[in-house]
């Protein structure tokens, strides 16, 4: 004991020395506000500290506990400092909590949270409003009927909680004497208690179970379960309690089946508790009040109204005003019942008067009866007339109040039933929209698929384009080469067997008439024949140059390149120089290969026009161990090669090489031109 | 009194045959009493050679390699019209004149027809043709210089080179490929290599490249 002061002493000073620092200290450790919280409301349970102190703690420690995140365990901090306040009968503290945990649990969805705090909420309305009591009870008892509880936490703590909200909604409905209904929630609490293995609230239920068979006159049953409540209370904390709880509802019992003497037997059996009685005086009071009750009914006025007296005494001293109330309503009877109708009256104006303040209408109700009785004629009449009009709408009252709660369950049920109708169209909703997703997904997978399948289909078609597209360019040039080859012939032939011919006659007619002729000029003639012979060796040098000229087919394609880098540096006004090397058999490499290098290289002088602007460039194509080398060499401004971000054009280019399994090289710094060298295997 | 001769110009050239007739008709005119029949193609010609077989066969006959080809296509040219002369008229005398100097057309001119004459045309001069003529006349052969020259290279060479061989070293020369030449030589491309290596075994040359082939057949005169 000492040692838990001690601790808690300890927790006060860090709690108040955090406190003091807060102001200039953000706390972020949550285990360290925890634990400061925990501090806070344990301080606000010490009774050594003020009442202002104490409020003063459970204010701070909700005040920490608002700047935790949401969670559970933010919850139950919020429960147990409602808990705090209850205890310090800051009842509407106690509701504001409680109303702030059902929203945050509402909030996170958290369904075991919501149910704990509808539950307190109703523990809060029960001595006030017991609709709306009833209403926050329902709620909570909806929530666990509906939970899936197994998944939460352990069937035991589920089932005890279940239990007293169960017992607390019989409690309620047998105040509103709906005796039948109270019963079946009352046997499901004893269920749901002996399935929790708690059997705290055990004697409750049972004692509710007795009181309820007293009210619809099974008496036997009615005691068994008093008793049953007793055996269940025996070795707890409460034992003594339940047990003259229990002895004084038997003594009821007994008295209503008017069996007098066991009656007083009971209501003394529970008297001889002196002890805790004299610590309770209250209870003290009612047990000595029933015996007095009991001993007027049995007509045994020996010790009367010695005992209403003491009983009425403790009341005024306890100042329990619903006590004295009924004290003096059973004095009134008590002394209408020995025919002394004046002090009988006294009593009941008395017991009228506190009634109608606490609005104990079933008080009311019996002092009116009495009045009527022991009043005079005149007011008999009032008297009875009041009877009737507040038994009447005592009746309708009790009628709207079933009706009431009727509504509530009605309600309660419908909105649940709404609730699964959402669910259900929600359910329906989420698998239309899934169903619909899975659609447009197939559908978007398909669509990609197809387009991926054009795409290749593209990239082949181009491929095949572009190899079309030289074949068409080699024709052509291959088609010029032999128009060339045929007019060259034509031309060789001509030169050779027409001019050449007839020139050789007519020299030869010439140096035949230059033999006979003798004037003189034969030598200067003889000079021109011969220079005549000159010609036609000319001609036929020409001649035969023109058909040997005639080249095989396989210069087409490096006529194409040439062409092509002519006609590009001409209209660039750059100088070139073109070496091919004989080596390379062109017409033995596929056409695929020559296109790539053709377009390398258009490419290539594209670049170079574009932006080295170079005044010549050399091109070359070498054959070097079974590979065909293509040398680009130009004078421009040149690039950092190591910086400089590939564009298309020599994107283009590597995508070609890999093509060929070749190797493609730019060599290339500031102002010292540029060099791409492309290796392709044959 | 004069000798009289009949001969036979073949020729598609009039402007080659008045060439001829100015050259012979001048000087010769004393010593021969020349007459000159004139065919310009191969049709012509043949009906000539034949007709003068029946009667009074030429003395000569002057033939160009390249003349139109007979109507019937069995007749191509002046060799094959010079073939037939050679049977038709045994004793006439064959006088090739042709603008052709290539080596293997020489040769095989020579080897095909045994010309009493072979002149090259664009060596003749008037003075040439007129002594070729009397050599002839008197039964001596006349080749040109550059047909003298073809001898003399075959001669010096320790051996000589086929028809074939010479055709694919004269197409080499002309730039075609050797993977090419069947389709100028009627020989297989296996063939074709086959021969290329013994020609080059034959100029001891056996690794060189064909541009070294193509020298020492220039050199040697093969070309």
């Amino acid at each position: 004991m000492y040692k838990f002061l001690l601790t808690l002493n300890t927790l006060t000073f860090i709690s108040t020395f955090i406190g003091c620092n807060d102001g200039n200290k953000t706390i972020d450790d949550k285990d360290l506000k925890s634990n400061i919280i925990n501090s806070y409301i344990k301080n606000s349970k010490n009774s050594k500290n003020s009442f202002e102190d104490r409020i003063d703690n459970l204010e701070k420690a909700y005040n920490l506990n608002s700047t935790l995140d949401d969670s559970s365990i933010k919850v139950d901090k919020i429960h147990e400092i409602s808990f705090a306040y209850y205890s310090l009968q800051d009842f509407d503290r106690y509701r504001e909590m409680n109303e702030k945990a059902l929203k945050l649990s509402k909030l996170m969805n958290d369904s075991l949270n919501i149910a704990e705090s509808y539950t307190y909420l109703g523990l809060y309305y029960k001595t006030s409003q017991l609709d709306l009591a009833y209403k926050n009870f329902i709620e909570a008892e909806k929530i666990y009927s509906g939970l899936d509880y197994y998944k939460y936490v352990s069937k035991e703590e589920y089932a005890f909680e279940r239990g007293k909200v169960l017992i607390d909604l019989a409690l309620i409905l047998r105040k509103i004497k709906n005796y039948s209904e109270s019963e079946s929630l009352t046997i499901k609490a004893i269920k749901s208690f002996n399935d929790s293995g708690n059997k705290l609230y055990l004697p409750l239920c049972y004692t509710n179970l007795g009181i309820i068979a007293k009210y619809t006159e099974f008496y036997e049953q009615a005691i068994e379960y008093h008793l049953k409540a007793i055996e269940y209370a025996k070795g707890t904390d409460t034992e003594i309690l339940q047990t003259i709880t229990s002895f004084n509802n038997i003594g009821t019992t007994f008295k209503s089946q008017k069996k007098y003497n066991k009656a007083k037997e009971y209501y003394n059996r529970a008297l001889s508790y002196t002890k805790f009685l004299n610590e309770n005086p209250g209870r003290r009071a009612r047990l000595i009040d029933n015996l007095a009750y009991v001993n007027m009914l049995s007509k045994d006025y020996e010790d009367l109204p010695r005992l209403f007296f003491e009983a009425l005494d403790i009341r005024k001293e306890i100042t329990d005003r619903y006590g004295i109330a009924t004290n003096h309503l059973h004095l009134a009877e008590y002394y209408k019942s020995i025919e002394n109708y004046s002090i009988s009256k006294l009593h009941a104006l008395k017991a009228k008067e506190l009634a109608l303040e606490l609005q104990k209408n079933e008080e009311l109700l019996k002092t009116y009866k009495i009045l009527s009785k022991v009043s005079s004629e005149k007011e008999n009449l009032k008297y009875a007339n009041s009877y009737i009009s507040l038994n009447d709408s005592l009746i309708k009252e009790e009628r709207l109040f079933r009706d009431k709660f009727a509504r509530i369950r009605f309600e309660t049920d419908e909105i649940v039933e709404e609730n699964q109708q959402i669910a259900r169209e929600n359910e329906i909703l989420i698998i239309a929209i899934l169903g619909l997703t899975a659609l447009f997904l197939l559908g978007y997978i398909i669509f990609r698929q197809q387009q991926s399948n054009k795409e290749l289909i593209f990239a082949q078609t181009q491929q095949e384009a572009n190899q079309e597209i030289y074949r068409l360019l080699l024709n052509q040039q291959i088609k010029l080469e032999e128009g060339r080859k045929l007019e060259q012939q034509r031309m060789s032939e001509e030169l050779h067997d027409g001019v050449l011919g007839r020139l050789f006659g007519v020299r030869l007619s010439l140096d035949g008439i230059n033999q006979r002729a003798n004037d003189g000029f034969t030598e200067a003639r003889n000079k021109y024949i011969d220079e005549l012979k000159d010609i036609e060796q000319e001609i036929r040098l020409i001649s035969h140059d023109l058909s040997s000229e005639t080249l095989p087919s396989d210069v087409a394609y490096i006529d194409a390149v040439e062409n092509l880098i002519s006609d590009l540096c001409e209209v660039n006004n750059i100088n070139f120089e073109f070496n091919n090397d004989e080596e390379i058999d062109w017409e033995g490499i596929d056409d695929q290969k020559k296109v790539n290098l053709f377009r390398i290289l258009q490419e290539s002088l594209q670049n170079i026009f574009k932006h080295a602007g170079a005044k010549s460039i050399k091109i070359n194509f070498d054959y070097i161990e079974d590979k065909i080398n293509l040398t680009i060499l130009d004078d421009g401004i040149g690039f950092n090669s190591t910086k400089v971000k590939k564009g298309i054009g020599l994107k283009n280019i590597t995508s070609r090489v890999s093509q060929m399994s070749g190797v493609v090289q730019f060599l290339s710094s500031k102002n010292s031109g540029t060099q791409v060298s492309v290796s392709v295997p044959v | 009194m004069k000798k009289k001769l009949k001969v036979l110009m073949i020729d598609d050239h009039p402007m080659i045959i008045e060439g001829y007739k100015n050259t012979l008709l001048g000087e010769n005119q004393k010593d021969y009493q020349i007459k000159i029949d004139i065919a310009s193609n191969c049709d012509d010609a043949y009906e000539k050679i034949v007709k003068s077989a029946e009667t009074t066969p030429y003395d000569m006959l002057f033939v160009d390699i390249k003349l139109p080809p007979s109507s019937d296509g069995t007749i191509t040219s002046g060799e094959d019209l010079a073939k037939h002369a050679k049977e038709l008229l045994p004793k006439s005398k064959v006088i090739i004149l042709t603008m052709h100097r290539e080596d293997h057309r020489i040769h095989n001119i020579l080897k095909n027809i045994n010309p009493a004459g072979f002149l090259i045309k664009s060596d003749l001069t008037s003075s040439e043709l007129l002594l070729a003529f009397n050599n002839i006349v008197k039964g001596k052969a006349y080749y040109s210089a550059t047909v003298n020259d073809h001898f003399r290279k075959m001669m010096t060479n320790k051996f000589s080179l086929d028809e074939k061989n010479l055709k694919i070293l004269y197409h080499l020369s002309r730039g075609v490929k050797t993977k090419n030449l069947p389709n100028y030589v009627s020989l297989s491309l296996s063939a074709i290599e086959k021969r290329k290596n013994q020609i080059k075994e034959m100029f001891s040359i056996a690794k060189a490249d064909d541009q070294k082939l193509l020298e020492e057949a220039r050199k040697r005169g093969f070309i």
